[in-house]
């Protein structure tokens, strides 16, 4: 028998997993844990011997009767997302055009909105060609790599969205 | 690798990508092709976790349904039969969490129903009354155990994909996978429980 005591057998099989430590010293040294790791190396064998069991065979027809009934929803969320912008657009409108006040504020901030805007693309075109003559590649690597990025992202998104198991 | 507790983890090859293609724009030939190859071990993880013939029948046709339903949301690159062995893990959760009693009466044939592979392999096949202890054993233990060593053991998924199937950390697989054999372990051989 091993002088130590028997170690954790989480530890001793976390040892044996990386293949070395001082539970597994103790374990070659030790008649107890020889036995209890020879134990569960038999019950993985045993384990390795079952199998899954075969299906009822009217499953398959069943799915696809379900199926037939149930055509594939394309794309649904984008059909979703659509009827809600035409909803809200649809309530954005009625209001204006049934409110006089909320239709003279809204041409109001329209041309505001395009005053300020002229100033606002000058100043930003301004600034724009002050960098580019002062760090023109700096800014064009990163312009190349934030385009890079967003359209992979927008790739990612769009073709192929993340499964959510828990979802489907 | 000691007693054989690490497998490869190399990503599998994705054969039924073409099928997933065909299905999503409406042929049911494919999608057909698709359950026929992910029937089995749909069916017997819902068995394993629901314990009854009819609860797994039906949870397995209403994973493979909304696999359908939800074609257009798979991920190409991931293997199917995972995505759809975790649909299949959720819905029997839910109707785990939704059970009000257990039902014990169903329990009995289950050990007639699971097989072994003993068929296939003829030179150490583990004997009938073997097998039966080991199921009856194993139908004993939590869910979370049951769907952790029949996914490593009787589905010879990685730690990887069951990390995948399950949602957590591949590193926490081995612990579980650990914990749960030693409480088979123990089932199996209660005389010589706390030999240590």
């Amino acid at each position: 028998m091993s002088p130590t005591p028997c170690p954790d057998l989480e530890v001793l099989f976390a040892e044996l997993e990386a293949g070395e430590g001082p539970a597994l010293d103790h374990a070659a040294e030790c008649e107890a844990c020889a036995a209890v790791m020879e134990e569960h190396r038999l019950l993985e064998n045993d384990l390795y011997r079952l199998a899954d069991p075969l299906p009822p065979p009217s499953l398959v027809v069943n799915v696809m009767a379900r199926v037939a009934e149930s055509p594939v929803p394309q794309r649904r969320e984008v059909w979703t997302g659509l009827a809600i912008l035409l909803t809200s657009l649809g309530v954005g409108l009625g209001f204006l055009f049934t409110n006089d006040r909320a239709l003279g504020r809204m041409g109001t901030a329209f041309a505001a909105s395009v005053r300020d805007g002229r100033m606002f693309v000058e100043g930003l075109f301004s600034g724009a060609h002050a960098l580019w003559s002062t760090a023109g590649l700096a800014v064009a690597c990163i312009v190349a790599f934030v385009v890079f990025t967003s359209l992979f992202g927008l790739k990612r998104l769009v073709g192929s969205p993340p499964p959510s198991l828990s979802e489907a | 690798m000691a007693i054989g507790m690490l497998m490869a983890e190399d990503a599998a090859p994705l054969p039924w990508q073409a099928d997933v293609q065909a299905a999503r724009k409406g042929d049911p030939s494919a999608f057909e092709a698709l359950v026929r190859s992910v029937q089995r071990p749909v069916y017997g993880l819902a068995l394993r976790l629901l314990q009854s013939e009819a609860e797994a029948a039906e949870v397995a046709q209403e994973a493979l349904l909304r696999a359908y339903q939800n074609l257009h949301r798979y991920d190409d690159a991931r293997p199917f039969d995972l995505w759809v062995l975790a649909i299949t893990r959720n819905l029997c959760l839910d109707l785990l969490r939704r059970r009000t009693k257990v039902r014990t009466e169903e329990l009995e044939p289950m050990k007639e129903v699971l097989p072994s592979n003993e068929a296939s392999q003829e030179d150490g096949a583990i004997a009938r009354e073997e097998r039966q202890s080991l199921e009856a054993a194993m139908e004993t233990l939590s869910v979370d155990d049951r769907e952790v060593l029949a996914l490593y053991y009787v589905q010879k998924r990685t730690t990887k994909e069951i990390a995948q199937i399950m949602g957590c950390a591949p590193g926490t697989i081995m612990a579980r996978l650990f914990r749960a054999r030693e409480k088979l372990r123990k089932k199996m051989t209660p005389a010589e429980e706390e030999t240590k």
